[in-house]
C-alpha cells in the first residue's frame, strides 16, 4: 500500500492547509506520516527526499519509492487520491 | 661560587621592557663569583607576567640561584632559568602561575627534524628555509593560542582530538575570506604600512597586478584560502578590442603568477580561487560598470558579456594546456558557477565541452551548483558563503561584498560514538555538548580578533581594519564560524554496525546526525547573534589526526572502524558526510546521495569522483553535470584524475606509476587531488596515503563506447 508523506514547518504559510488533507486522507484509513522539519527526524527524511520546500506532500509506495510529489505546493485531495491504489476504499 | 653566567647580548642594550629570560645566558666554570647574574630579575620577571606576591617570588629567586650555584651545570641558558623557575611555582602549588610564566618554542631536536625533513601537515607547504619559518612560527603561535587565546576547557578538547581548531598557528587571523576585484579596482592598492600607493589600474595587465599583490597582502592576513569572485566579468571592461592572442596571454599571466611557488608566505603557494561564470549572474545584471582608471564606463555589466566569456574560455584553454610540464595546474583554482542562466546562454553547450574536456584531461574544473536563485562565492577547498538579500544589495556596490570565515573548529563524531556507547539519547546529547564546546571556542576566537582589530590601522591587522569606504576591510558583521565534521560514516558504522552506503537505515541515521548538528546550530545562531554554520571540512591532516587519537584512547574498538591500513600508520576517518572512499557505487548514485546532506551543509560541500587514469569523452562529463544539476541537490562536484610527472625528462603521463611512461626513470611524483586541491603525493600524510589507495576509481561505471569513453550516470 502506498504512503503519504507530508512535510510542514511551524512557520509556513500554506502548512495548515496541507495538515487538512492529512486530516482527510488519515479518516480515510489511509497511511499518512506527518514530518515537522523543525524537528531531527522531520529534517532528516525531507533531507532524504530532498524537500527543500514547505509544504510539500510525496506519494511513496512500499518500497519507499516515490510515486507523486508536490513540492512547495498544496495539492487537492482528489488529485492525491489519484496516485493512490485503485480499490482502496476511499 | 664557581660560575659566571655572561648575557650573549651587550649589557648596554638591555632595555627594562625587554624580557630578562630572553637574554641567553652562559656559565663557564671560574672561581670568580657571578657577573652579570642578578636574581631580581627573576623576582622582576614573576611580578610582571603572573599574580605571584613580591616575597614570594624573591624566595623563589633565591632558591634558583641557590640551586645553580651548587650545581655543576656548566652551561645555563634563559629557558633553563625559566624551567627552574617553573618547578619553584609547581612545588607551591601555584599551577596558574606556572601557566602564564611559561615559555613557548620548541626542543633542539625538533628544530633539527623541522630544517631536515618536510613538514606534512599541509601538502601545500614546500620544504625549504622560507617554509621552515612558516613552520617555526606555527608551532610558537599554536602553544600560544592554546595557552593564552583559549581557555584550558577548550584546549584540552583541541588536544583529547573530542574538536580540532583548525589554523591555530595563524591564530592571530582570521580563516579564509572570499574578496571583490572591485575593491582594487575602485580604490587600487593603498595598503596601510606599504611604501607606495597605486591609483586604480588602466590596463588589464596592471589590475592582474594589482590583484595578485593583493593576493598576497590577503594571504599576510588570512589563515587560508582567498577566493575572487566573479573574476571574468570583472576583468570584462578592461578586455574590450583585445584579440584572442592577447586575452590568451593574459590569461596565461593570471594562472601562472598565482601558480609559482616559493614567492609568498612560508614558500606557500597562495590558496587560490577564481570564481568564473559563463552568463552575468543575475544580481550583476544591472550593476554600473567599474573600468580602467576605476572609472565608472556608463555601461552595466550585463554590457561586457561576450569579453567576459572570451576571458573564460582563455583561461580554460589556459588549464588545458597545463604547466611547463604538462602538469595540471595546482593554483588558482577555477570554479565554474552552474545556474538556470548558464543554461539559458548561449554558447552554454560549447562552453560545457569546453570545461568538461579540461576535466576530464587535467582535473582542474570545480562545477558549483547554484540551484533556483542561490547566488554564492565559493573558496577554500569547498567552503562557501551564500549571498543574503543584504548581499545582494550590496551588489549593487561589489566592492563591499568582501566575506570571511573567521574560524573553522571540527568535530570528531566517531569519538561521540564511541562514548555513547550505542545509546541514542547519549549521542544526541554529546554532540550537542561538542557543538556548545565549538561555539565556545569561536567565542574566545571572536574576542582575541575584535581585540587585534581594535588597535586599527596601527594595529597588526592593519590591512584588515583599513577603511576606504566607510566601513572596515573585513566586515566583522559579516564573518561566518565554521563548523566542521569529520567521521560520520565511522560514527554511523560504531552506533549501527553498519556503514551509511551498506542500508538505508544506516543512511538515514546520518541525516539525523547532520540534521541534529543543523538545527542545533540555527539555534544557537539566535542565541548569539553570530553566523554559525555546518561545514564538510576538508580535514587533509584532521582526519589523520582523530583516528590516531582515537586508536590511542578508544582501542580496541577503534581498530575495527578507522579505515586505512594500521600496520603501516596509514589510518584516517572517512571525511565529514562522506560515504566509504572504497565503497563500489555508481558515481551518479554517490553524488545524489552524498548531496542529500548538502542542502544542511550551508558553507559548503564537495563530492569527488576519482577518475585514476581513465579520461572520459567531454560529452560524456557534461552529461554527467547536467544531471548533477537537474537530479540532485548536490552543491559542488570535481572529477580527479592521476598522473606521473618525471623529474628527469620533465615530462608527464596518466596515471600513477613508479617509473616515467617516456624515459623509465625512477625519479617521479604523483599527482592528485589531495581534498580540494592538486598537490604531489609525496608531501601528503599518511593518513591521506591510506585514503588514496582505498580510492575507488569508478572502474565498472567507465565503458568503451564508439563515440569514446563514458563516465555512466
Amino acid at each position: 500500500m502506498e504512503l503519504i508523506k507530508i512535510f510542514t514547518k511551524s512557520k509556513c504559510p500554506k502548512c495548515p492547509a496541507a495538515k487538512e488533507i492529512g486530516k482527510e486522507l488519515k479518516k480515510e484509513g489511509l497511511p499518512v506520516f506527518h514530518f515537522d522539519l523543525d524537528t531531527i527526524d522531520g529534517l532528516a527524511e525531507a533531507s532524504f527526499h530532498s524537500v527543500l520546500a514547505t509544504p510539500s506532500i510525496i506519494v511513496e509506495d512500499e518500497e519507499e519509492r516515490e510515486v507523486a510529489s508536490w513540492r512547495g505546493v498544496v495539492p487537492t485531495v482528489q488529485e492525491v487520491k489519484q496516485y493512490l491504489l485503485k480499490g482502496h476504499s476511499f | 661560587m664557581s660560575a659566571i653566567i655572561e648575557m650573549k647580548e651587550e649589557r648596554k642594550e638591555f632595555k627594562e621592557e625587554f624580557e630578562t629570560t630572553d637574554m641567553a645566558l652562559f656559565v663557564r666554570t671560574s672561581d670568580e663569583s657571578m657577573n652579570d647574574w642578578d636574581r631580581q630579575r627573576i623576582v622582576d620577571a614573576l611580578i610582571r607576567e603572573t599574580y605571584v606576591d613580591y616575597d614570594t617570588a624573591k624566595e623563589i629567586a633565591r632558591e634558583v640561584e641557590d640551586l645553580i650555584a651548587t650545581s655543576k651545570i656548566k652551561m645555563i641558558t634563559a629557558p633553563l632559568i625559566r624551567e627552574l623557575v617553573d618547578t619553584k611555582l609547581i612545588e607551591r602549588g601555584l599551577e596558574q602561575a606556572r601557566k602564564m610564566h611559561t615559555r613557548l618554542g620548541m626542543p633542539l631536536y625538533d628544530v633539527d627534524q623541522l630544517i631536515l625533513h618536510p613538514n606534512k601537515e599541509n601538502a601545500n607547504v614546500p620544504h625549504g628555509p622560507e617554509a621552515t619559518n612558516l613552520t617555526l612560527a606555527e608551532r610558537i603561535k599554536k602553544e600560544y593560542a592554546l595557552l593564552s587565546v583559549f581557555s584550558q576547557e577548550i584546549a584540552d578538547a583541541h588536544m583529547r582530538g573530542d574538536i580540532h581548531l583548525h589554523d591555530l598557528g595563524f591564530v592571530d587571523r582570521p580563516y579564509c575570506s572570499g574578496q571583490s576585484l572591485e575593491y582594487i579596482k575602485r580604490f587600487g592598492l593603498s595598503l596601510p604600512n606599504s611604501i607606495a600607493m597605486a591609483k586604480p589600474a588602466k590596463h588589464p595587465e596592471v589590475l592582474l597586478a594589482h590583484m595578485v599583490k593583493f593576493a598576497a597582502a590577503l594571504q599576510s592576513n588570512f589563515a587560508g584560502a582567498i577566493g575572487w569572485d566573479s573574476v571574468n566579468l570583472f576583468f570584462a571592461p578592461y578586455l574590450v578590442g583585445m584579440s584572442d592572442q592577447e586575452l590568451e596571454q593574459l590569461a596565461q599571466m593570471m594562472i601562472f603568477e598565482f601558480s609559482q611557488q616559493a614567492v609568498a608566505r612560508g614558500g606557500q603557494a597562495i590558496f587560490t580561487d577564481l570564481n568564473l561564470y559563463w552568463e552575468v549572474p543575475k544580481h550583476f545584471e544591472d550593476v554600473p560598470a567599474i573600468g580602467p582608471g576605476g572609472e565608472f564606463t556608463g555601461k552595466t555589466y550585463s554590457e561586457y558579456l561576450k569579453e567576459s566569456q572570451r576571458f573564460a574560455w582563455a583561461l580554460f584553454q589556459v588549464y588545458q594546456e597545463g604547466d611547463g610540464s604538462g602538469r595540471p595546474f595546482f593554483f588558482p583554482k577555477p570554479l565554474i558557477h552552474i545556474t538556470e542562466k548558464f543554461f539559458k546562454t548561449p554558447g552554454h553547450m560549447d562552453f560545457l565541452h569546453h570545461i568538461c574536456e579540461v576535466a576530464s584531461e587535467k582535473g582542474n574544473t570545480y562545477f558549483v551548483f547554484d540551484r533556483g536563485e542561490t547566488a554564492k562565492i565559493s573558496e577554500c577547498c569547498r567552503l562557501s558563503f551564500k549571498l543574503d538579500q543584504t548581499d545582494l544589495e550590496d551588489a549593487r556596490e561589489p566592492w563591499r561584498m568582501r566575506y570571511c570565515a573567521l574560524q573553522n573548529v571540527t568535530i570528531n563524531l566517531p569519538r561521540v560514538a564511541y562514548l555513547s556507547k550505542g545509546d541514542d539519547t547519549k549521542l544526541f546529547s554529546k554532540i550537542t555538548e561538542f557543538v556548545e564546546m565549538s561555539v565556545k571556542a569561536h567565542l574566545e576566537k571572536k574576542l582575541f580578533i575584535e581585540k587585534l582589530l581594535s588597535l586599527g590601522e596601527k594595529g597588526p591587522l592593519a590591512l584588515l581594519a583599513m577603511d576606504r569606504d566607510g566601513s572596515p576591510y573585513l566586515r566583522m558583521h559579516r564573518a561566518s564560524f565554521l563548523i566542521g565534521m569529520v567521521g560520520l560514516n565511522e560514527l554511523v558504522q560504531i552506533h549501527t554496525g553498519q556503514e551509511m552506503h551498506q542500508s538505508r537505515q544506516a543512511f538515514k541515521f546520518g541525516l539525523k546526525v547532520i540534521a541534529h548538528m543543523k538545527l542545533l546550530v540555527d539555534k544557537l545562531v539566535q542565541r548569539y547573534g553570530m553566523h554559525f554554520v555546518l561545514e564538510q571540512t576538508p580535514a587533509e591532516s584532521t582526519a589523520y589526526r582523530f583516528a590516531k587519537l582515537d586508536l590511542k584512547y578508544h582501542s580496541p574498538k577503534s581498530g575495527h572502524i578507522v579505515k586505512g591500513d594500521i600496520s603501516r600508520g596509514e589510518v584516517y576517518y572517512t571525511n565529514s558526510t562522506y560515504l566509504n572512499n572504497s565503497a563500489v557505487l555508481n558515481p551518479i548514485e554517490r553524488v545524489r546521495q552524498e548531496g542529500l546532506f548538502h542542502p544542511m551543509i550551508e558553507a559548503g560541500a564537495l563530492t569527488h569522483i576519482w577518475l585514476g587514469e581513465a579520461k572520459p569523452s567531454k560529452e560524456s562529463l557534461s552529461n554527467f553535470v547536467i544531471k548533477t544539476f537537474q537530479r540532485t541537490q548536490n552543491d559542488q562536484i570535481a572529477f580527479s584524475p592521476e598522473f606521473t610527472t618525471c623529474n628527469i625528462c620533465n615530462r608527464t603521463s596518466r596515471g600513477l606509476r613508479s617509473t616515467c611512461a617516456y624515459c623509465g626513470s625512477k625519479d617521479v611524483d604523483g599527482i592528485t587531488r589531495i581534498t580540494g586541491y592538486f598537490t604531489k603525493i609525496s608531501s601528503w600524510n599518511k593518513g591521506k596515503i591510506g585514503e588514496l589507495r582505498n580510492r575507488y576509481r569508478n572502474q565498472a561505471f567507465l565503458e568503451q563506447r564508439e563515440e569514446g569513453l563514458i563516465l555512466k550516470a
